[in-house]
């Protein structure tokens, strides 16, 4: 049997006649390629609600009273910034966008192993957005996204069905993308790509999968038990039966830590992408990275315990946590450490991708080292529901994880588009978004400091120069957001054409072509070196191609 | 083996290859891959499952643990002769399943159709005998005495028991137990055993009800002559989907009807 | 030509599946087994059924009761998964994610557990000293 390899066409392009035949293509496609990019659409469109919220929050925020919205008004608005974020951005982000599109490029096979559940997750996660939004529309809730019981059944008077089914069916959605990976990553590497060969990314993915696989199903049964509790009006968390309320933060928290991790593990494995690449090294400790996430996946699944110091847990369970919660902090230095030896010496280009990267990397220690405080019992319960854990969970979401996914994007725009985007756009974007991001979060540590309390419309006067300071730097942040939609956009149809391998960087996805044709490799490819095996003359070319004024 | 790639086909159904059957699909090598892939995910997705009652099991033990008196009292008052009953049925179908699924690997039709209807009589067997329990509680909060008698409005239930949790709730009172307790007894932890019954059997019977209806459509395709000794994926992984609804139950059984 | 890979990180020597079809790569189990292991289970629900029984006529303490009865489910569990659900002849892979399940639950109810146990559990208990 002769070997007919037809030329393969981008996955972007249709021989569709009608529109009709052309909407079919896209909302019924299993091409990972294309489920990726109705991912990118859907998630930036919640991104963009989730800030319009943490506008309205904000704007608040800028005086002492509360002159914009009631007390009501304002829980419900920040209710909403946090369930859109937290469920609906910052957990499918990076899996189901850059993990959709890049990991069976990444490991040279197809597609992923189950193409229509694919699809079927990015339904779930419509309708489970549709349910959230809904909930939203019908009046909000104001339970804050960690739905509380009794403030969330036997208290709640706002719409918390419709928002827990909503969480609910997203669940089922990330358990889909994350079953699909781990299926795809054991069974469908190409010839030769052995498990030390993988790129890191792939390794996070892998150990994101894992937790969303070990961690979703119970959140979803704990959001069950909530909501059964509140359509009968008993329920199993309900004190007036002898049932505890502090069940539910154990059964939430069980899935909700871990779940900080299925939001930044995707973003270490794409700064350790981006740090390779734009090093032009092998990255420094690949075994490291890669057990790190791993271990960071497990260990995660036992430190939960660190969000209730004040639940009324038992000193002793939180004696274990805190310990835990330092332990879990080994892994994530051990990358940042690799990282950093990685850049030692390597031939530094600051695009922006690269700028992200190292935004991240700062943004990240910030971020995981007042981790580190919260977790020692006594600082946090000084600053327990204070300002302090606002700005501490931003600084690695924001700073971290969208960091990431922003670093993640700007990368691998041209293999998605096959167009380059405005690098000096690019560059000044990063640095704003950098700015603004510090200037916001920065003052919200001192605030919580000083004793600024979390979920409040209201504050004292004396606290109102830090507050303005935060929300002006929000704007300098939404800023940084607005400028890549543009010129990404705009790339479209005037960027330059990417070529293959614009960055020269190594992986199978720079192999095909950009955009990558719809079965991606006309033969499945042979994986004969490592991941990150750049020339050694690499760094000499980039050193010769330098001009004044380029980015390199 | 050479390979022929379209990368122009996006469908499944169409492919061009040759050198094995039509159920290979285009992105997999070999079909072993397509098994092992199918049946990883299968495991990984019951793994989802275990989990998913793991969250019931816990409140369970919490609470089991905070109120064994109560539990033993209200557990007497499951129908444990239905229940062992149901387990019976659970763990046959579970044989037939297995026996199903080998009588597939050996292409015989015939024995495969027989088992998968086997299994559906029993499923709907043991649904419907939950589904009996389920009405003798509702008609003893209806102040009947069975579900007949509710539905014939036949004979009364002489006292005031109401085991459905919510506000009619109401736990008889211990033989020789003062009566005026009635009214207090209704906010007791009683309802906590009644509503953790309610959720896991119910949970477990939406359960029964998805495999059933994999059961059929894997009837409905051996049937059509689908399978084939070198195919019969679909009747393997549906087969484990089964056989986890039967050890859920499993751990139901003692934990909610063998109570003491 | 392509061959897919199954090995898992661990075993660089791992069995490489022939790129030809093969009904049952991993072994097998034959009917006379799936009898054997219908037997065992439909005997272990009599126990747990007798055990219960018994626990109603003589005084056993209730935790051991509850324990018996929970080492009788986890037995009957074992079978089934071994020998209905193939884990005994499956990949290395299904079998891991099939032990993985019981890691999660134990990371769950040790964790759990201990906090209720530490705080006092029922709350008049007290919480340990
Ligand atoms: C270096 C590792 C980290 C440590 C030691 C750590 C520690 C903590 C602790 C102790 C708290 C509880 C504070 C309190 O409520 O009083 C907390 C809260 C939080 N952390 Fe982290 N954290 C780490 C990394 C992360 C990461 C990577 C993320 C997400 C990407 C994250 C997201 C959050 C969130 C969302 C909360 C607040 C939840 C809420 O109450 O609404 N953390 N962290
Ligand atoms: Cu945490």
């Amino acid at each position: 049997m002769a070997t007919t390899a037809l030329p393969g066409r981008g996955y972007l392009e249709d021989d569709t006649p009608t529109v009709w035949s052309w909407v079919k293509a896209w909302l019924l496609t299993v091409d990972h390629k294309r489920i990726a990019i109705l991912y990118l659409l859907s998630i930036n469109f919640f991104f963009l609600l989730g800030g319009l919220a943490a506008t309205v929050v904000r704007i608040e925020l800028v005086t002492p009273q509360g002159d914009l919205l009631s007390s009501d008004l304002y829980n419900r608005a920040f209710t909403l910034h946090g369930i859109i974020m937290v469920f609906f951005f910052l957990i499918p982000v990076i899996p189901a966008v850059l993990g959709n599109f890049l990991v069976p490029l990444m490991i040279g096979a197809r597609d992923l192993a189950f193409p229509r559940l694919n699809l079927l997750s990015w339904y779930l996660y419509m309708a489970g957005g549709i349910f959230a939004l809904s909930a939203a529309v019908f009046g909000g809730v104001d339970t804050g996204w960690t739905f509380y019981t009794p403030f969330s059944s036997t208290y709640a008077n706002s719409n918390v069905i419709l928002t827990i089914a909503g969480a609910f069916i997203m669940g089922f959605s990330s358990i889909a993308t994350g079953l699909n990976f781990i299926v795809t990553i054991h069974t469908m590497r190409a010839p030769g790509m052995t498990w030390f060969r993988l790129p890191l990314f792939i390794w996070a993915s892998y150990a994101t999968s894992l937790i969303i696989v070990l961690a979703t199903p119970v959140v979803g049964i704990t959001l069950l038990l909530l909501a059964i509790e509140r359509l009968w009006g008993v329920g199993i968390f309900d004190p007036a039966l002898g049932g505890d309320p502090v069940l539910f933060q154990h059964l939430f928290w069980f899935y909700s830590h871990p779940a900080v991790y299925i939001m930044i593990l995707p973003g270490f494995g794409v700064i350790s992408e981006l740090i390779a690449t734009f090093s032009r090294r092998r990255i420094f400790g690949y075994e490291f990275i890669a057990f790190s996430s791993m271990a960071i996946a497990l260990l995660g699944f036992l430190v939960w315990g660190h969000h209730m110091f004040v639940s009324s847990q038992s000193v002793y369970a939180g004696l274990v946590f805190s310990f835990i919660t330092m332990l879990v902090a080994i892994p994530s230095a051990i990358k940042v450490f690799n990282w950093t030896a990685t850049l030692y010496k390597g031939s530094i280009s600051y695009r922006t991708p690269m700028l992200y990267a190292l935004g991240f990397i700062g943004l990240f220690v910030i971020g995981g080292l007042t981790g580190i405080f919260l977790g020692v019992v006594a600082i946090d319960i000084h600053v327990t529901d204070t300002y302090f854990v606002v700005a501490h969970f931003h600084y690695v979401m924001v700073g971290g994880t969208i960091m990431a996914y922003l670093g993640g994007l700007h990368f691998w725009w041209p293999k998605m588009t096959g167009r380059m985007y405005n690098e000096v756009w690019g560059g000044i974007s990063a640095l704003v978004i950098f700015v603004g991001f510090n200037m916001t979060f920065f003052p919200q540590f001192v605030l919580g400091y000083l004793g600024m309390p979390r979920r409040y419309h209201v504050y004292p006067q004396e606290f109102q120069v830090l507050h303005v300071l935060s929300s002006s730097g929000a704007t300098v942040l939404a800023i940084g957001f607005i400028v890549p939609i543009i010129y990404l956009m705009f790339s479209l149809w005037k960027g330059k054409p990417a070529g293959n391998n614009p960055w020269e960087a190594t992986g199978l996805e720079w192999q095909v072509s950009s955009p990558p044709p719809t079965h991606n490799f006309t033969r499945i490819p042979v994986v004969t070196s490592e991941a990150y095996a750049f020339p050694p003359e690499a760094a000499e070319r980039d050193a010769a191609s330098w001009r004044p004024g380029s980015p390199l | 083996m050479a390979t022929t790639t379209q990368t122009t086909s996006a469908h499944h159904g169409d492919h061009g290859h040759a050198a094995h059957g039509p159920e290979l699909q285009h992105h997999f090598e070999t079909p072993a891959q397509q098994k092992e892939a199918a049946t990883l995910g299968m495991w990984a997705f019951l793994v989802t499952e275990v989990m998913l009652f793991g969250g019931i099991f816990l409140a369970y033990a919490v609470y089991r643990w905070a109120f064994p008196d109560v539990w033993a009292e209200a557990a007497h008052h499951l129908n444990t002769p239905l229940g062992t009953v149901n387990t019976v049925v659970l763990l046959v179908s579970s044989l037939t399943v297995a026996l199903a699924v080998n009588a597939a690997e050996h292409g015989r039709r015939t024995r495969l159709l027989q088992l998968l209807g086997v299994t559906l009589v029993l499923g709907v067997a043991f649904l419907g005998i939950k589904a009996f329990e389920y009405s003798e509680k509702f008609a003893h909060c209806a102040g009947y005495k069975t579900p007949i008698a509710w539905a014939t409005g036949g004979e009364l239930l002489g006292e005031q028991e109401c085991l459905v949790p919510g506000r009619a709730f109401a736990f008889p009172a211990e033989h020789g137990a003062a009566t005026e307790e009635h009214a207090s007894t209704n906010k007791t932890p009683h309802q906590l055993f009644y509503l953790l019954y309610f959720i896991a059997t119910g949970l477990h019977a939406v359960h029964m009800l998805i495999g059933l209806t994999i059961v059929s459509i894997l009837t409905f395709l051996a049937w059509r002559g689908f399978f084939t000794p070198t195919y019969f994926t679909p009747v393997e992984i549906g087969g484990l989907y089964w056989h986890l609804i039967d050890v859920v139950w499993v751990f139901l059984f003692p934990l909610f009807y063998l109570v003491h | 030509m392509a061959t897919s890979k199954h090995d898992t990180p661990g075993d660089a020597h791992g069995h490489q599946e022939p790129a030809h079809y093969d009904g049952h790569a991993h072994g097998h189990i034959s009917v006379a087994t799936y009898y054997r292991v219908f037997g065992a289970l439909m005997l272990l629900m009599f126990l747990t059924v007798g055990a219960w029984w018994l626990e109603g006529v003589v005084a056993i303490p209730r935790l051991l009761g509850v324990i018996v009865a929970l080492t009788i489910a986890s037995t009957k569990t074992l079978l089934i998964v071994l020998f209905f659900m193939h884990i005994k002849v499956s990949s290395r892979m299904s079998q891991l994610y099939a032990a993985a399940s019981l890691v999660g639950l134990l990371m769950l109810f040790i964790v759990i557990m201990g906090d209720y146990f530490a705080r006092g559990w029922p709350p008049q208990l007290g919480p340990l000293p």
